[in-house]
Formats: structure tokens, sequence, C-alpha cells
């Protein structure tokens, strides 16, 4: 059993895809580049991929893990050339490497993701660094968390890993932020600039954000440097 | 080019169907190339995107290196008010190209509900929407597809239709129009369509003058130039082998309603229901062969990814090579995992087998549709279809493990009387209690759906007066009174859109004002139940003096000159008069492609062959 691990990218072209249309457009993805993948037995296989991470709808990202498992063995070049072939716009395969063996499932491991943030600056920069500092600040912070379903209360400090910063660039707003991934949850950034305009009072228009996850990691390594 | 804001997009529902940018989609400088050409579909992405036609011709023009071919869509409503309020102007979704910078936006027109929403685009595209106040700098508006057999209450709002099969005649427009443009584009546009209007298969409505007489009938339509001819018959392609299909076509980021491959294994069908107009607009039936179907599917597997192929046609089963391709394709594909469909079920056992061949999903369930709860109604319609054959499919696919059924019928046909209703409701339980028999248990799920019949032009019920919306209910209500099981699920469609359909499909071109005034109003959508408006339309048919019973609920005299005769899928009139009077008679008439030929009179009209493959080794 031989399995590639791959780094690859959901670009602005693809922006607004789900995660489950993101997964699909891989499968389909892997069958144009006549890989030799392996399939789930039974009345519905299904093909033997996962990924470390889901992304919402409207959000790129430079640094998506997707494990493949083969049939049989391919060299790490043919792969690579036959995949980047099937991509379609929007996915970058930038690193590939073969592993063999079992390895713990990527959504198991990954506890620390990287976002950067672009809104276009409306007022002045110093409300904005203020109420980011206020949120930086406190101690804890309640965001309601709506889904069609249920509404629940979530404290979301207790999953920055660092506190959030920001740069000025052409009238943007960078924000960077890292947040924890964790078994109990995690905190989205789309999430924390609702909590920035509510709770802290930050003159933005947060429905004009451009989320882009910058990097995913498990104890300090990229996933892909783990195999 | 329109640039989208995020904060817009952000705020829609399913934003990827505006965002373009799927994989194998073409995206063309227009500075390049000669022609531009939109193809629309006036319904949202997921069923725009799931129609063969549009593919087939995106993937014509878009081989040609003169042309750019593009897609466009109607916006759902949440999209269409954030366009509006931000002024934005229907785009492409290759090029992001606003809809009035083409040479041609070209309609499919798949059925008569979804007119507002043609409008609605034109109006989002800031193109007029009547074809006489165009201008030279707006594009040529084209409609094409299975409602161009009476496009009369559409067509002051086209500059022409494309009649029939359209591999072939796009390319001799496209060309047509290059050419017109070297040559300085000779008379404006007027210039242009009189060149067109010379092509077969070409109906220009504006170069042909309708008089009514005292009764409001029908009393003339002449052409009113040489170029218009008096007759305009269907295109129609006679090789199905040669002619181009689709290698690679776009596969959409979203799910869509035909997510899959679509193999057409054949067009037309001659099994010749008399309610159906597909089986009149599609004739002769003519044939992939088998050969050339698995290379078409070697290349559409490797170009798309899907995993997933529907073989499809207007009857699947009657494909005669079916057996042995569906074999020979399972083995083709068998590394691949690649799951096959059959979209239509014939009711027979051989269809059944092949269905569990095909190991269909079994939660689905099957579809039969004996469209009428009698054998006296069944030979009326010529439904060749006996309640034995019924019995026996269900059985057989009682005995493989199914136990969901649905069954499609329809209400309002000729000659009902009220024992056909409650025949539906005794087929219905004649069905779960053979499943009873076959597998001595409770548990079998029969749906009941029931449409309201629309008599259709070219086919021989076009003179029969569609039921009222009151006698729909009526039987509704009768049939809900006999279905008692709980195991049968009864489901009936809303009587209200049969009528105004009723009302559209055999309408003249007096009814484009009222299409125009719902449009105004605010009608689009209609085919959505949710989204129809009922109250709207009533009232545009009021404010423009125009009673829709006129054009519904009137028997025709046979003598009548139909709003429809000057565009002819190539049926002699003569055939379908005498299928009218074997209805009412209750004789059946034989498939002419395995019995003797009815003389419908496609084939000598329009030159063209059947070609059935099955009987190469006889």
């Amino acid at each position: 059993m031989t399995k590639f691990r791959t780094e690859i990218t959901k670009g602005d072209e693809i922006r607004y895809v789900s995660h489950l249309d993101y997964a699909s457009l891989m499968e389909r993805a892997i069958r144009r580049a006549k890989l030799p993948v392996a399939y789930s037995e039974g009345f519905n296989p299904h093909m033997k991929i996962s990924f470390a991470s889901a992304l919402a709808v409207g959000v790129t990202s430079a640094a998506e893990y997707m494990d493949v498992e083969l049939k049989e063995s391919v060299e790490e070049n043919v792969f690579c050339d036959r995949l980047r072939q099937a991509l379609p716009q929007g996915v970058k395969l930038l690193r590939a490497k073969m592993f063999e063996g079992k390895q713990k499932a990527m959504m198991a491991i990954v506890d620390l993701a990287e976002y950067n943030v672009k809104i276009p600056l409306i007022g002045d920069q110093t409300a904005i660094c203020e109420a980011m500092q206020a949120y930086n600040l406190a101690q804890a912070v309640t965001y309601i968390r709506r889904t069609p379903k249920s509404c629940k209360e979530v404290e979301i400090k207790q999953y920055m890993q660092e506190a959030v910063q920001a740069a000025f660039v052409n009238e943007m707003i960078v924000f960077t932020m890292k947040t924890k991934i964790t078994p109990a949850g995690s905190v989205k950034p789309g999430e924390i600039l609702q909590v920035f305009k509510t709770q802290f009072s930050m003159p933005i228009l947060e429905d004009e954000a451009l989320i882009h996850r910058t990097g995913l990691y498990a104890g300090g390594q990229t996933p892909i440097d783990l195999v | 080019m329109v640039k989208l804001d995020p904060a817009m997009i952000h705020a829609v529902n399913k934003p990827a169907r505006y965002t373009g940018n799927e994989f194998n989609a073409v995206q063309k400088d227009h500075a390049q190339v000669q022609c531009t050409f939109a193809l629309a579909l006036p319904d949202v992405y997921e069923v725009g995107m799931s129609n063969l036609g549009l593919k087939i011709l995106y993937e014509i023009l878009n081989k040609r290196e003169d042309t750019a071919a593009e897609r466009v869509y109607a916006p759902w409503i949440d999209m269409e008010a954030k366009m509006r309020e931000n002024k934005i102007p229907l785009y492409s979704l290759e090029t992001f190209t606003p809809l009035s910078q083409f040479d041609f936006v070209g309609f499919s027109l798949q059925y008569e509900m979804i007119y507002t929403n043609i409008l609605n685009m034109l109006d989002l595209a800031n193109i007029p929407l009547f074809a006489v106040e165009r201008k030279d700098t707006d594009p040529f508006i084209v409609g094409g597809g299975p409602c161009v057999y009476n496009t009369e209450p559409i067509a002051e709002f086209f500059d022409f239709f494309i009649i029939g099969e359209g591999e072939e005649i796009i390319v001799e427009v496209v060309e047509c129009f290059i050419q017109w443009k070297k040559d300085g584009c000779v008379q404006g546009r007027q210039g242009l369509l009189k060149r067109l209007a010379v092509l077969d298969g070409i109906y220009v409505p504006s170069f042909y003058a309708v008089q009514y007489n005292n009764e409001n009938l029908i009393e003339s339509v002449l052409p009113i130039c040489p170029e218009a001819r008096p007759l305009v018959q269907k295109r129609v392609v006679k090789n199905m082998d040669e002619v181009t299909f689709l290698e690679s076509p776009v596969v959409p980021y979203i799910d869509i309603v035909h997510d899959r491959i679509m193999l057409e294994l054949f067009r037309g069908c001659t099994r010749g229901c008399r309610f159906c107009q597909a089986g009149i607009s599609y004739r002769p039936v003519r044939e992939r062969t088998p050969e050339k179907l698995r290379a078409l599917a070697k290349q559409l597997v490797a170009s798309t990814g899907y995993d997933e192929m529907a073989l499809t046609s207007l009857s699947s089963a009657d494909y005669s090579c079916l057996g042995e391709f569906v074999t020979d394709i399972m083995e083709d594909f068998k590394k691949e995992k690649l799951a096959l469909s059959l979209p239509s079920l014939r009711i027979d056992s051989f269809s059944i087998e092949l269905a569990h061949k095909l190991q269909q999903v079994r939660k689905s369930g099957l579809t039969f549709a004996p469209e009428a709860g009698t054998q006296r109604l069944r030979d009326v319609i010529n439904k060749g279809v006996t309640e034995a054959n019924l019995e026996q499919a269900v059985r057989s696919a009682f005995e493989n493990g199914w136990n969901t059924v649905k069954l499609y019928f329809m209400m309002g046909l000729p000659t009902e009387t009220d024992e056909d209703i409650i025949g539906i409701a005794r087929l219905a339980q004649k069905v779960v209690d053979l499943y009873r028999q076959v597998t001595g248990k409770r548990g079998a799920r029969v749906t009941v759906s029931v449409a309201c019949f629309v008599p259709k032009p070219y086919t021989p019920f076009q003179w029969f007066s569609q039921n009222t919306q009151e006698e729909f209910a009526r039987k509704q209500k009768l049939l809900k009174e006999h279905i008692r099981d709980r195991a049968i699920q009864f489901n009936y469609h809303d009587a209200h859109i049969s009528y105004l359909e009723g009302a559209i499909t055999r309408g003249d071109r007096r009814l484009s004002k009222v299409i125009y005034e719902a449009f105004k109003q605010g009608a689009k959508f209609d085919g959505w139940s949710e989204l129809f408006r009922y109250d709207i339309w009533m009232k545009a048919f009021e404010t423009c003096g125009i009673d829709p019973a006129f054009y519904n609920q009137r028997e025709r005299s046979k003598n009548e000159l139909l709003p429809w005769e000057h565009v002819t899928p190539g049926v002699n009139k003569e055939f379908l008069l005498r299928e009218y009077h074997h209805a009412l008679k209750e004789e059946l008439t034989e498939d002419c492609r395995h019995g003797k030929c009815s003389a419908c009179g496609v084939c000598p009209n329009l030159d063209v062959k059947v070609v059935d493959w099955g009987k190469r080794h006889d």
C-alpha cells in the first residue's frame, strides 16, 4: 500500500467552493490523472483520499493537505506530473511525498492554522488597532455561534494561539491570525471579525473580508514534513 | 469585464453558481475572434448546466478558432436583487463579459414556464426586450430547443429561431455572420437576418405577417420578404456517428441536477404515444453505433473524471444493441468504478434485469410511466403497455430486491372518464398487493404522480381542449378518495401551472404582450412552484384583454389554421389527424421502427432515414 501526502492550494478561482465540493473536484482530478487510486470495498465504493482540515466557502488557502492511497506504487515525479495536468484552475500541487505504512489521520493531528485576512480600510488605523488590542488583552470573549439548527455560546480566546496582528497596506488592513485546532473545537477567522465589530466596535465591513489560510501545522511542523 | 464585490457574493446562496472557472471551461480573448456567442438557459445554474444540447453547441462553437462561446444562466432571486442593487449587468461565466457585448445571445427554450426568465435576463443585460427596438450595437437574440415548434407567443422578443437539431446549422449561422461582417455589415441587422432566413431551419418571425379574421382566428401567415420561406422545416442530423458530440464538457464545482456524463445513445422515439411532442419532433430514430458510443464514453471519462454515466435518450431501453452494449461498457470501465445509470426504463422485465445489472442504487426506486389507469385509455394514447406488462415488470423489480416504485400518470386526457381516474388508484393498489405476494411481507412504497395533461402543438391531440382547473381539482379529489392504502403516496401537479402552460404552448403572437405584462409585474421562475404567481398572470391576461381559455380550453376545428403551422418538424398534418381518429376509436398504431411505416411524413419530407443498428446483423 502506497500513500502520497500532498500539499495543495485553493485559489481565488474556486474561492466559493465548499469543502465537500473541493473534495469531489480533487476526486475527479485524480480520476482524470489516471492514477491507480484505491477504493473502499462494498456496494458503493469511494476513493481513499482524506484531508487535513475543512475550509469554509469563501476562504482560499495556500496550505491544504490531502492523503491519497494507491493500489500500486507510482514514482513521485510521475504522480506529480499526472496530477498537475489534471487539476482545475485554482488548485496547485506544491509538493507530494510518498510514504508507506500507517500514519495518524491528518484530521486528528493538525493543531494550528494561520490566516491572512484582508479588508478595505475605512476610518482610521488607530481605531482598528485599539479595538484589536482590546481583543488581544481580553481574558475571555464569548461568541454566539448560530447554525440553522442550533445556537451555542463559545469562548473563543481559548482558541487563539497568538495575539492578532494588523498591517496596513494600500488602503487595506491585513490581519494575521493564528488559531488553535483542538478536539473540543476551534474558531474561524470570520467569527473573530464579527467579534471585532460587534463586541469591540471595530470600524470594519466584515463582509468585504478576503480570508486566506497561509499555514496548517501539527506540533510545529507542516503535515507533509511529518512523513 | 464585470467585477463582483466579495460582500455581494458572500451574501448570496451558492455563490459558485456565479463565479465560473470550471474545469474544461473555455476562456478566449474576444479581440482574437470574429464571433462571440453567449449560450443561455433561462433557469438556475444547476438546471442550465445539465442541458445536453447547450453542452454540444458550446463544444462545436469553441472548436472554431474564430468563435468564442460562453455560458450564462438565470441568477436566482437573491443574486438578481444584488445585481440590480449594485448595477451589475448580466455577464457570461467564462470571461465575465456583459451579455450586451456579445454578437449573439442564444436561449435554449426548454419549457414554456421559463419565458418570463428570458425577459428578465435580457432586462438584466440591458438589451431591449423587443426585437424591433434593438439597434445595430445590440446582440442578435436567437432561440432554439424543444419549444421551437410554436415560438409565436415569444416571437416578438427574438430576432430569429433555429428550428430542430443545432449541430450543423449553428456553424452555418456563425459563418454567415462572419461573412456579413466582412462585407461591412451590409443593410445592418436586417441584412444579416435576410441572409440567415434563406438557410434551412432558420425562422425569422418578423419576416411573416399574421392576419386574423373576425372570429379572432388566424386567417393567414405569409412571408413579407422574398428571403423568408412559406414553410420552415426543422434541421435534422442524418448520421449520428459523424456529428460532433461532447469531448470535454465543462465539469461543475457544485452539484448540478444531472451531475454525470450524459452519453446520448440515439435520437428520436417512434413508439408513437399520442400526447408526446418529443415523440414527433425528434423523429426519426437515429442510433449511434455501439463502437462509436464506447469510444465517446472513453473520451468523456478521461476528460471529465466523472464516476457516473447516464445512458440518455428519449427511451434508452429501446436502444437496439443495449444488452450487449451495457455488458461491454461495464467491462471497459471496471477499473474506474464507473456507475452506469439508465434514466428511462421501459415497462418490461428486460429493463428491470438491466437496472439490476447496473446495480442502480436501490433506495432511489424504480420509475415507470403507465400514463393512464385503464387499458382503454392507454389504447387511446397509444401507450403500448398492458396491465400484464406492468405486473411482470413490477414483479421482477420486487424479486430483484426493490421495494420502492414510482408510477407516472396524466389526467385530463381525451375521452377520459371517472373510471379511468379510479383505474389509477386500482393499478397502484395492485402494485402494493403484488409486493406482498412476491415477498410475503408488507413494506412496499408506491408513489403515484399525476400530471395535468397539457395538449401540445404537433401532436395528435393538438386540437383537443384542455380540462378546466375545476375539472382537474375534481379528478384529483376523486383519485384521493380512492387511494386508501397507506403504502401509496399520491402527488399531483398544481393545476394553475398546467393551465397557464396550456394557454402559452398553443398560443399565438398576441400572447407576447401578456408575457411582457406578466414579466413587468414581477413574474419569473414560473416553473418553480414556490415562485409561481398565478395572480400576476391572470391579471396580465386581463390587462391585455385576452382570455386564456381561448387558447387552452377551446376545441379547435380541424380546418383551423393553427398558429404554428408555418414552422414544422416535418410531420404531415394528415398523419396527426389520422392518429387523432385512431385515438377516438381506441386503435393502436405500431412503432414504425419494428412494424409498418405509419406515414408520418418525416423521412421523405426531410430526406432522412431511420437508423437502427440492431438490424445490422439480421
